[in-house]
This record gives C-alpha cells, sequence and structure tokens, in this order.
C-alpha cells in the first residue's frame, strides 16, 4: 500500500465512528487499501460516548474494542486521528484528496503513562463529557481512547503548564512546537460517515435549556450514567448534585418540527427507554413521566417498549412538552397538554430530560466540498461519482441500522474501486 | 367514536386559510404556547383534529375558536407548519356563514364570488333613492359651502325632519336593522349549540340584568382594553392596528348618535335650530369625528400593511374574508375623508361622487356586519360572555 504513489483502488472513509470503521473494515478486509480519518483525537465517535446501546445495551468498550484490533490488525487500513478532509479534486476513480491532520502536540513516543497530565495545572472543559467536568489541558480523552495517545490543548495551557509538561515526560513524547500537516492522497471512492451532532438545545427557546440545571439532555444523561463519565455513574443534577426524585422526558425536543431537524431523529424514544432502565438501576422508586408525541419502537424493540411502560412509577403522556419552568428549588415544571384527556398538565420535577434529535454533522460544520445533500443535510450517495454516505450522515439511524448501512457503503466503494 | 365527516365543510376549511389544517399532527404544542388557552379547556389542538375530521357542529358551537385572537404565537411554535391560528380563523368565517340569516345573503358575503353582487345591491339601492328623492343635483358653490352634504338627497320645508336624514335614516336604519336582527339570531343559535355542547342543564337561568352586569359587560370592557390581544407575542403588532381602529368605531358611533339626535330631536326644539349641520370644525362633536376617522385609516391601514407583510414574509395564506373588511373599513374611512376636505375645497361635484360611495360604503359595513370578519364583534363578545357564564353558578349543571 502506497499512498505516496497514487492507489487508485484506494477507498477514504471520513470519520471514524462506528459507520466509519465498519466501512473501513469491510472494505479492507475484502482486499482494497482504505484510509480512515478522524477529526477527533479518538475513534469510535458517538456511540464511545454512551454508556450502553442498542441492540444488547453493551457498554460501548463491547464493540467498539474488537473494531479497533480488527483496524490495527489490518494492514490495508491507515487510520489518522485529528484529521479533516480539506479538498477534494480528480474525477470518480481517481480523486486526490487532501487531508490536513491538526497538532496534537504530543508525538508517536507518548506510552499513556499519564505522567504529563498529572504535572498539567491547567484544566479545560471535558468535551467528550460535553463540558460537565473538567480535564487536564494534557489529556487522554477517555478511558478507552483509541489511538491510546495523549493530546494537549495548546491553547489551554499556560507558559508554567506548559513547563511542566514537558519535565513531566520521561519519553520526550511532549512537541509543542508541532505544526498541522497536509498530505495528498489518491483514491477511488470516498465515503463519508460524518455521523450527527446532538442538537443544539438552546435553539428551543421554549425549552429553557441553560437557563436551569435541571435541564439536560439526553446525551449528558449518558455521559452520567457511563462509569468513566463526569459523576463516575451516578445521575444527579449538575450544579447541586440533588438525586432526583422525579424525572421528565421530553421527547421529540427539536425532532420532528420544521422550526429546527425536520425529521425524526429515530433514536430518542428508544434512548428515553434505555434511559428509563439506567433511572430504575439507582432510583427504583423515582417518579418518570415521559410525555411523547408518538412513541415510536422501530424493529424488535417493541417488547423493551412494553416492559417500561409496565412500570408503576412510570407516566407516559401524549402530548409534547411546550414549555419549561424553571423553580425556585433547582427544578422545574413542565407544561404539556395531555391529547388524550384534553387538560393541561404542569408536572414539577426534579430534572428534566431533552430527548434531543441528531443533526447531521456536516450540516453544523459545512461539508469540505460539493456534496449531493437534502436540505437537513443528509447526504444523498452518488455511486457513479464515487461519493457514499453511510450511518448518520445518510439518515438518522441506530448502530444496527447504521452498520447495515456502512456495509452497503463500502460494497459501494469497492465496485468503483474494481470499475477503474 | 362514530365519526361523521363534513367533507364539504373540509373542502370550505381549506380554500378559506384554512389549507394546514391536514398537516397537524397533534402534539399539542399550540395548546400550551397559545397565551390565551386555559388550563382546564386548552385550544387549539382540539379543534385542529375535530376540523380534521370534520366536525362542524362541534366547531361552530366551540367557544375557544370565537376566543382565539389570532396572535399567531401556534403558528410560530407549531412544528408541522399548520398554522392553527389561521384554521381556526377559517373555522370562525365558516361559522359566520353557518349562523347568517338569512343564508343567502350570508353566503354571498362569504367569497369573493359574491362581491360584484356585495357592491351592487347597495350601490343600486343607493342611486335609485338618490334619483327618486329628486337630490341628484351638483349644488352651486355656495349652497355646498352652506350646507354641505346636508341636502344630498334633496330639500323640503317640512319643520320636524329634514329630507336628507329622512332618507339616510330609512335606508341606513335599514341596514343596521336587518344587521341587528341577523347577528341576534346568529348569536342566539351559537348561544344554545354552546349551552349543549357544554352540557349545561341548569334550571335557572340569569335575568337580563344579570346577564349583562355579570357576563356582557365584563367581557365588553376586557375588549375594549384589549387585555387578552396584549398577550399575543408573535403577533402583537396587530394590537398597535386593532386598538385604534376599534377606538375609532367607538368614536364615530358617539358621533352618529349625537349627531342624530341632534339634528332630528334637539334641533326641533326652537332655539336649538344652530344644532342643524354642517358643524365647525372646532366642534368638540366634529374634533372627535376627524380625529376618529384619521384614527380609523391610520389603525386599518396598520393591520393592511401587517397583513400584507405576513402574506409576503411568513407565507399566510391572503383571503377574501380578511381582505374584505380590511377592503371595506378602509373604503368608508378615505371616502369619508376625502368628502370632508372636497367640502373644504369647494370642490361640489367630485365631492358628491365621493360621498355617494361613502354612503354606499357606510351600507355595506352595516348590512354585512353578521357574515363577514366584522361579525366577530358581536360572536366574540358573546363567546366571552359565554366563558363567564360556563364558569358562573348558572353554567353548572344539576
Amino acid at each position: 500500500m502506497t499512498d505516496e504513489q497514487g492507489t487508485s483502488g484506494a477507498i477514504l472513509v471520513v470519520g471514524g465512528g462506528i459507520s466509519g470503521l465498519t466501512s473501513a473494515l469491510e472494505a479492507a478486509e475484502v482486499g482494497n487499501d482504505v484510509f480512515l480519518v478522524e477529526k477527533n483525537a479518538y475513534f469510535g465517535g458517538r456511540v464511545a460516548q454512551l454508556n450502553q446501546y442498542f441492540p444488547k445495551l453493551c457498554p460501548p468498550s463491547c464493540g467498539l474494542e474488537i473494531n479497533f484490533k480488527r483496524v490495527k490488525d489490518n494492514r490495508r487500513i491507515r487510520s489518522y486521528s485529528m484529521t479533516t478532509v480539506k479538498a477534494v479534486s480528480g474525477t470518480p476513480g481517481n480523486y486526490e484528496v487532501t487531508l490536513e491532520t491538526a497538532p496534537r502536540y504530543v508525538n508517536a513516543n507518548c506510552t499513556a503513562c499519564g505522567d504529563c497530565a498529572i504535572a498539567c495545572p491547567d484544566e479545560i472543559d471535558n468535551e467528550f463529557n460535553l463540558g460537565m467536568n473538567k480535564s487536564k489541558a494534557a489529556y487522554l480523552p477517555h478511558e478507552m481512547a483509541f489511538p491510546r495517545r495523549y493530546v494537549i490543548n495548546k491553547a489551554g495551557l499556560s507558559a508554567a503548564g506548559a513547563a511542566a509538561v514537558k519535565a513531566a515526560c520521561k519519553y520526550n513524547a511532549v512537541d509543542l512546537e508541532m505544526q498541522p500537516e497536509t498530505k495528498t492522497i489518491k483514491v477511488a471512492a470516498i465515503i463519508w460517515a460524518t455521523g450527527w451532532t446532538p442538537y443544539e438545545p438552546t435553539k428551543m427557546d421554549n425549552l429553557k435549556f441553560g437557563q436551569s440545571n435541571a435541564i439536560v439532555t439526553n446525551m449528558m444523561i449518558e455521559r452520567m450514567a457511563a462509569p468513566g463519565g463526569p459523576t463516575d455513574g451516578a445521575i444527579v443534577r449538575p450544579g447541586d448534585g440533588k438525586q432526583p426524585e422525579s424525572f421528565a422526558f421530553v421527547q421529540c425536543a427539536g425532532s420532528r418540527d420544521e422550526n429546527h431537524l425536520e425529521f425524526c431523529s429515530y433514536i430518542c424514544c428508544m434512548a428515553t427507554f434505555k434511559q428509563m432502565t439506567y433511572i430504575r438501576e439507582r432510583y427504583p422508586e423515582a417518579k418518570i413521566y415521559v410525555f411523547y408525541i408518538d412513541l415510536r419502537t422501530p424493529g424488535k424493540y417493541e417488547k423493551f417498549r412494553e416492559k417500561l411502560m409496565a412500570d408503576k412509577n412510570s407516566t407516559f403522556i401524549k402530548g409534547k412538552v411546550a414549555e419549561i419552568i424553571p423553580e425556585a428549588d433547582g427544578g422545574v415544571t413542565v407544561v404539556a397538554e395531555n391529547a388524550v384527556t384534553g387538560e393541561k398538565i404542569k408536572q414539577k420535577v426534579d430534572m428534566a430530560v431533552l430527548a434531543t434529535g441528531m443533526q447531521p454533522s456536516l450540516a453544523v460544520q459545512g461539508a469540505p466540498v460539493a456534496l449531493n445533500m437534502d436540505k437537513s443535510g443528509f447526504i444523498i450517495s452518488d455511486p457513479d461519482k464515487g461519493m457514499i454516505a453511510a450511518g448518520c450522515a445518510r439518515k438518522a439511524a441506530d448502530v444496527v441500522t447504521t452498520n447495515q448501512s456502512s456495509t452497503a457503503a463500502a460494497l459501494k466503494a469497492i465496485q468503483v474501486s474494481r470499475r477503474s | 367514536m362514530n365519526v361523521q365527516p363534513d367533507l364539504e365543510f373540509i373542502k370550505y376549511l381549506k380554500t378559506a386559510g384554512g389549507d394546514t389544517l391536514k398537516k397537524c399532527y397533534q402534539c399539542a404544542t399550540c395548546s400550551v404556547v397559545c397565551p390565551l388557552s386555559t388550563d382546564t379547556k386548552p385550544f387549539p389542538r382540539k379543534e385542529m383534529i375535530w376540523a380534521q375530521w370534520g366536525l362542524k357542529d362541534k366547531l361552530v358551537a366551540d367557544p375557544d375558536v370565537f376566543l382565539c385572537h389570532q396572535c399567531g404565537d401556534c403558528t410560530a411554535y407549531c412544528p408541522r407548519g399548520a398554522k392553527p391560528g389561521d384554521v381556526l380563523g377559517a373555522i370562525r368565517a365558516y361559522a359566520y356563514t353557518f349562523y347568517g340569516w338569512p343564508s343567502g345573503l350570508a353566503k354571498l358575503a362569504s367569497s369573493a364570488k359574491g362581491l360584484p353582487m356585495l357592491i351592487a345591491i347597495p350601490t343600486v339601492i343607493m342611486l335609485v333613492l338618490w334619483i327618486v328623492s329628486g337630490g341628484m343635483v351638483i349644488p352651486s358653490a355656495a349652497d355646498f359651502s352652506t350646507y354641505g352634504y346636508q341636502r344630498f338627497f334633496g330639500h323640503w320645508d317640512f319643520h320636524w325632519l329634514s329630507k336628507n336624514v329622512f332618507v339616510i335614516d330609512v335606508v341606513m336604519l335599514s341596514a343596521a336593522g336587518l344587521a341587528v336582527v341577523a347577528a341576534y339570531i346568529g348569536v342566539t343559535s351559537m348561544w344554545k349549540g354552546m349551552k349543549e355542547n357544554a352540557g349545561i342543564k341548569s334550571a335557572f337561568r340569569p335575568t337580563l340584568v344579570q346577564f349583562v352586569t355579570e357576563f356582557l359587560w365584563p367581557s365588553v370592557l376586557e375588549i375594549v382594553q384589549h387585555t387578552r390581544f396584549k398577550e399575543c407575542k408573535a403577533n402583537l403588532d396587530r394590537v398597535q392596528g386593532h386598538l385604534p381602529l376599534m377606538l375609532s368605531f367607538i368614536g364615530l358611533f358617539i358621533v352618529t348618535a349625537w349627531s342624530a339626535t341632534a339634528n332630528d330631536v334637539l334641533a326641533l326644539i326652537p332655539g336649538l335650530k344652530f344644532l342643524h349641520g354642517p358643524m365647525s370644525v372646532w366642534n368638540p362633536v366634529k374634533i372627535l369625528a376627524n380625529v376618529s376617522a384619521v384614527a380609523m385609516i391610520v389603525g386599518i391601514g396598520i393591520l393592511w400593511s401587517n397583513r400584507s407583510r405576513k402574506e409576503a414574509e411568513a407565507g399566510v395564506t391572503p383571503t377574501f374574508y380578511d381582505w374584505f373588511l380590511i377592503w371595506e373599513i378602509m373604503a368608508v374611512g378615505v371616502t369619508g375623508l376625502l368628502a370632508e376636505i372636497a367640502r373644504w375645497a369647494g370642490l361640489a361635484a367630485p365631492g358628491y361622487i365621493i360621498y355617494f360611495i361613502h354612503l354606499v360604503a357606510v351600507m355595506m359595513l352595516f348590512m354585512y356586519m353578521p357574515y363577514t370578519k366584522f361579525a366577530h364583534l358581536v360572536y366574540r363578545t358573546f363567546a366571552m360572555a359565554f366563558e363567564r357564564y360556563r364558569e358562573s353558578s348558572f353554567g353548572k349543571s344539576l
């Protein structure tokens, strides 16, 4: 495999989440050369942030670890973290792609011993935990990060911090002079597995996210419930750390709404059911109120729904929460109309969880090249041009569907690579 | 539940600005964001599904349909673009036709197809009267400056009632009388339906005095102060047009009532003959009239531009129901003011023609009141009174 000499049979996979990993592995294991690039400092994407994921409610280490091992063991895959696509030129079957790798400020000598983080006096918002806690400016993105190498946030590092971090490293791995690097590769086809971003909850002004600590998002619940999360697995109210005695789930927070995301985000109903199990494990008696328009349990999940709807401390209300009022005691009151009884409900709870949906990441950050997209920013595959969408870049989906579409994308890309 | 959808009703709503109603998926966001919706009987979510199902009888006797001020907050937050505010407006338009008496006239006033007839009827009546009265003469400049439009329908030397006032009274009081009768029939029928729908089978009925003091007058006060209208958020700018417009109507009502009393009653008393018009510009009543006329034009102008902007920017569907009233009020205001200016300028011929159009416009406003959007002034008032009635001890079923 030679990226320098032009391997038109190669495939570029943009995005190293569950979708990109799957596409890369499927294509490589059939015999194609694959470049796998990931914007973050670690692979695994959104799945890595979850506490458990469907279909089997495994922790993410379960599925990701084996994929990381397959990537490491496969000599046909070249993986680049902190790397983005800058430009694409050429024609289908013969694309020339410019990649840019952002400086990590830690080189390959790193053994992930963690001495730099211990020595580092500076703290930054922990992005992996959605800003719910701090990490050192020299940090490992998360416990099971792959590649297992520290990262330095240079902007968050003071002069003293820089000196301390440098001095702490026994392996001469800290290199604060590192510059962005660009490289050009030649590929036959590009799989866009650029994934999703949780919809910005402050955009729903009536749901008042940010105006009360009691209003959190479903992704924040995932991080709190995760063993390596900001609360080490405790689901508590940010700020005062209160153990909530009541929860309200606000479904379709931004989804199925032409003012926000006009599509159904597919996963939020199931995510809520799943998060109800997290709450039950921790608070067997907590009251849970789920406000919904319709409950969608695609595929084989109907039994899961039935089990949770039978919970005697849980109430399901058909009616979307359209107003949240922060209360003086730190809780909130959610307001909805029960469309079955025709009465307005004002339910006071200790914590309101906004089931925010998935927005295609390229709709937020913009695509590096002109891609065929629908008006929501989902990519429409164009196999003739060798531009193929996979996973949540293609449509809102769960992990199972994502893996299916990623395998399909790999096959399409292989066809393009063999055609040329 | 056995639902018998009234397909014609649904089709009508779709043509009257409610073309989006089928987009509603019953999430109930509207009922929560509506600033006027109550906790026990929130709207407009339930109205949306009734409309989708074609449950006309439930809707025309639903006070909430009339309590809606079309703030547009529901429409702004609606995730589906179903525009509940516009749909409720279309239901009201339907209701005014539904309750309209005589039904032929009500139907005529319900669509643009009837517009030529709507204009022709008062025009012909006025023209015939103008001819028959023998007043169809353009006055000399001197007469015009002395009498203004006081001898539009001619003049006789009968002391007790001037010919002009007589003709105007005959035609305008008939038109207004028809409107009052029609509104009474409509409101009575609506009230009965609302009572049935609310399941009120009270053995006691309020006396007329109780009805007025406890239910009607508080509603009128609320309307005059625009208390509910001011709770709107998305379309709060409509208050800026509606408030001066409503006050101008009240002002002009006072002016008309005073003029009729002064001209037709007080001026008959020897020694008070000077009360015959035209009034001096500095007469307090005339000042009120002129201020009201300007307020009317400004108010309707604001509503006009708001609506044009909403149609251009927010994709609001233009409807005959909304525009007819705007045009009509604008016509009344502009012709009235122009006629006055023509009198000051001594332009008798244009003045008389403008005055003729003014009379036609005023007659249209009176005559079609119960069937057009103007009908909200009675139906909404009584719906607000019903809301109070329902909550009172009279509304409690035994």
